[in-house]
């Protein structure tokens, strides 16, 4: 067992990440010890991460023990980019967080200064540790007398590269501020995002709603130049002691309209399972429109009359801000013959446009039933012959008869979903669909699973839907 | 309403022929009456002037029923901005109940300029254990899946709450609204006389949709109309097959007094139109359609 991680006192007595539990239980013989929960440390780093976002969208987790914030243009709400970080150090000292932080130019550059407890522009003093590769490349660079950062930038890369690996060029170059690494931050950014800040917190739920309220309509006058509505709504609040509510909507069209995103709004707080606690008040507040459509202008109409398309869509919308989007739903048809595959129930808020299903005038009573079990419910059958139609069955306690029949419309199996389907006996039994009407007029789609004889023994039979 | 429309409605307005002889200023009275009248008249069923989208009304294609349900608004058929409940007769007859209601919905929509599409709220539990819509049978009943929009609401209270909102929007072509129990929660007087009210004003007909309700007892509700709906033996096919979706029909309640209104009717999905069923030989069903006497003003089925 080796010790993962030490607090401060332990490291007074000389303990350290690394060392082996039973050393560290020599020396010390009271020590208290945990078990490593990845996960939770984990779930902690990215915790922090969302309370650094105040400083900028972009943040990146690192694991295990590391944050990127990428700072450029965004440090000007302090008086520099040493008064952002030394503002992030101390809320999270407050919070009980020691934390190491360096500025340099590169991702990398900046980790390896600060895990080296070193500031900007000592990229020359790392040790070769800090280019982070194989222990026996560390060893090896050591052996041949190059101990620094500094010893290798001025070697020829070709030749380092010959010895150690195109991998230790990258890294040194990413190191020393030659090359750049993007990083890959927590959230994608939306492309417009407004914000508040305030110097005496906001303590109020209806004042923050309001705020949030003139962000959208700041928002929606940057959509407006555009041409574009917005159709994701992200919203940050972060509160003074370093809680911070997510808020999210979803519209089911591009829109701009203030009325309509205070009622979202509003159902959607109603949603929420722990309400808005402001505590010790907001002091910061941002909308990003997370997702955008291309919107035209529109035009009233000259009677008044009411816009008919946009109702439809401010309704679903609210319906699906309020119950969750999944609950909300549009049929589309899907390709495929097996009956309960030729659906799809899509949450309305972004079904595709509609396409006519299949009605044609044929005369014939429907041959699909308005109801449908899946899956499908278990039925004992009486037959006359094994593989002729039901004459009577129990299902559900109760036994019906037969009085009238069609059938049967053979449906096979999809042979070619299945490994060695084309092989004869392993493309899945086929169905034989039987439309019967019982003695009291009830009429139920029931099939056979499976033919007589040649796929099944002694085939079961289900029930799968009803007619109206 | 296109703006050419609009247009030549605002000429004709201003026509000689159409300005009225008195200033309507001039009396208040006359007003305050007319707006009792108007009030009056939208809970007897009968829709105010002043809205122009389709008819008031619709009819379910058959004569008899159509003119026996005349009542007192004297206009054949059922109001369409109004709240009407569909009882199952058996808890296994759901889905006789919610084709009857999908098809009057559809009957309903298709007088509208807009054909708006169909708001179907259920809550969650039945749908899981009686089978849920199947949007290739709705197809085949005439009626575009596209146009439906589902809402499969976690308990009666909130599916209540959607089919309100969804009965407040007029860009609704019907809302239906599907309830199970004998006593769902929430489902009561004022939540159906909210329905209904917000469905006189927006012009959307709202549909209850009623499984496992207590046919001898039912829980007194604002609807303006109803109905119990069970399955039928259909005219069979040749080779004996299964034939239309038949329906035993009966009229429970109506606004204005009817009862003892049943019948036996047949959907026609190529016409969209409901028809009598012509011939009967399944003697086991027992009832045949009763041609029934229809009273009106009778004063014990007033209450609700």
């Amino acid at each position: 067992m080796v010790i993962m991680a030490a607090d401060r006192q332990a490291v007074a007595l000389g303990l350290g990440p690394g060392m082996k539990l039973a050393d560290a239980r020599a020396r010390v013989p009271d020590l208290l010890t945990f078990d490593h929960d990845s996960l939770a440390d984990a779930n902690l780093l990215s915790r922090l991460a969302e309370a650094c976002e105040r400083y900028t969208p972009m943040v990146a987790v690192e694991p295990p023990d590391a944050l990127i914030l990428d700072i450029s243009g965004a440090a000007h709400f302090h008086a520099s980019e040493e008064a952002l970080a030394q503002d992030a150090e101390d809320r999270l000292d407050a919070v009980g967080h020691g934390i190491s932080w360096a500025l340099a130019g590169t991702p990398d550059a900046a980790l390896a200064l600060a895990r080296h407890g070193l500031k900007e522009g000592a990229e020359a003093q790392l040790p070769v540790a800090a280019l982070a590769m194989d222990d026996k490349i560390h060893q090896a660079l050591e052996r041949a007398g190059l101990y620094r950062i500094g010893d290798l930038a001025e070697r020829p890369r070709a030749n380092l590269a010959a010895r150690f690996g195109m991998q230790l060029t990258v890294r040194l170059d990413r190191i020393l501020g030659l090359e750049d690494r993007p990083i890959d931050p927590l959230r994608r950014i939306g492309n417009i995002v407004t914000e508040r800040r305030f110097a005496e917190p906001l303590t109020h739920i209806d004042a923050a709603l309001a705020c949030l309220s003139e962000l959208f309509a700041e928002a929606a006058e940057r959509l407006n130049e555009r041409g574009q509505g917005a159709r994701m709504i992200r919203m940050l609040l972060f509160r003074c002691d370093g809680d911070i509510a997510r808020l999210g909507l979803e519209t089911g069209a591009p829109t701009r309209d203030a009325a309509l995103f205070q009622r979202l709004l509003r159902e959607r707080i109603a949603a929420l399972n722990d309400a808005l606690n402001p505590g010790f008040g907001y002091d910061l507040i941002r909308l990003s429109i997370a997702a955008a459509e291309p919107l035209a202008p529109q035009q009233l109409r000259l009677a008044g009359g009411e816009d008919r398309q946009g109702d439809e869509v401010a309704l679903v919308s609210q319906l699906s801000t309020r119950l969750g989007r999944e609950r909300v739903q549009k049929f589309v048809a899907a390709d495929s013959h097996i009956p309960e595959q030729g659906l799809l129930a899509l949450p309305a808020l972004n079904a595709p446009a509609p396409v006519a299903w299949q009605m044609q005038r044929c005369g014939e009573p429907p041959v699909r039933p308005l109801h449908m079990f899946d899956p499908p419910q278990r039925v004992q059958v009486i037959a006359e012959v094994p593989d002729g139609p039901p004459h009577r069955f129990t299902w559900r306690r109760k036994t019906h008869q037969v009085i009238r029949y069609e059938g049967p419309e053979r449906i096979a199996s999809e042979w070619w979903q299945r490994k060695d389907g084309q092989q004869p006996g392993n493309g899945g039994l086929t169905r034989d669909y039987y439309r019967v009407e019982d003695a009291r007029g009830r009429r139920y789609w029931l099939f056979r699973h499976g033919l007589y004889g040649e796929e099944k023994a002694n085939p079961d039979w289900y029930v799968h839907g009803l007619f109206a | 309403m296109n703006n050419s429309d609009s247009h030549s409605a605002g000429v004709s307005e201003l026509s000689p022929a159409n300005i009225p002889a008195v200033p309507k200023t001039a009396s208040p009275k006359a007003a305050a009456l007319k707006a009792r009248l108007g009030r009056i008249l939208a809970a007897s069923g009968v829709k105010s002037a002043d809205r122009d989208d389709g008819p008031s009304h619709f009819t379910l294609g058959v004569d008899r029923i159509d003119a026996a349900l005349r009542g007192n608004a004297g206009i054949d058929g059922l109001p369409c901005a109004a709240l009407h409940e569909m009882h199952a007769a058996d808890k296994s007859d759901r889905t006789s109940a919610a084709a009857l209601a999908l098809l009057l919905a559809q009957r309903c929509r298709a007088l509208q300029p807009a054909h708006g599409p169909i708001l179907w709220v259920s809550d969650n539990g039945e749908a899981r254990r009686q089978g849920r819509l199947y949007p290739p049978g709705l197809a085949e009943l005439g009626v575009e899946p596209s146009s439906l929009v589902h809402v499969d609401a976690p308990n009666s209270i909130a599916a209540l709450r959607a089919a309100a909102d969804g009965v407040r929007s007029p860009a609704m072509g019907a809302v239906i609204i599907e309830l199970s129990g004998k006593k769902p929660r929430g489902l009561d007087l004022t939540a159906t006389r909210r329905l209904s009210l917000s469905a006189q004003k927006s012009g959307v007909l709202c549909l209850l949709l009623r499984t496992g309700s207590d046919a001898e007892n039912p829980l007194p509700t604002a609807a303006f109309s109803r109905w119990q709906v069970g399955p039928a033996p259909s005219v069979a096919l040749a080779g004996n097959a299964p034939g239309y979706p038949a329906f035993d029909i009966s009229l429970l309640r109506h606004r204005s007094g009817l009862y003892g209104l049943s019948a036996r009717l047949e959907w026609n999905r190529d016409d969209q139109v409901f028809r009598e069923q012509q011939e009967q030989d399944t003697p086991q069903s027992g009832t045949g359609p009763v041609l029934a006497a229809v009273r009106t003003d009778h004063p014990g089925t007033r209450a609700a």
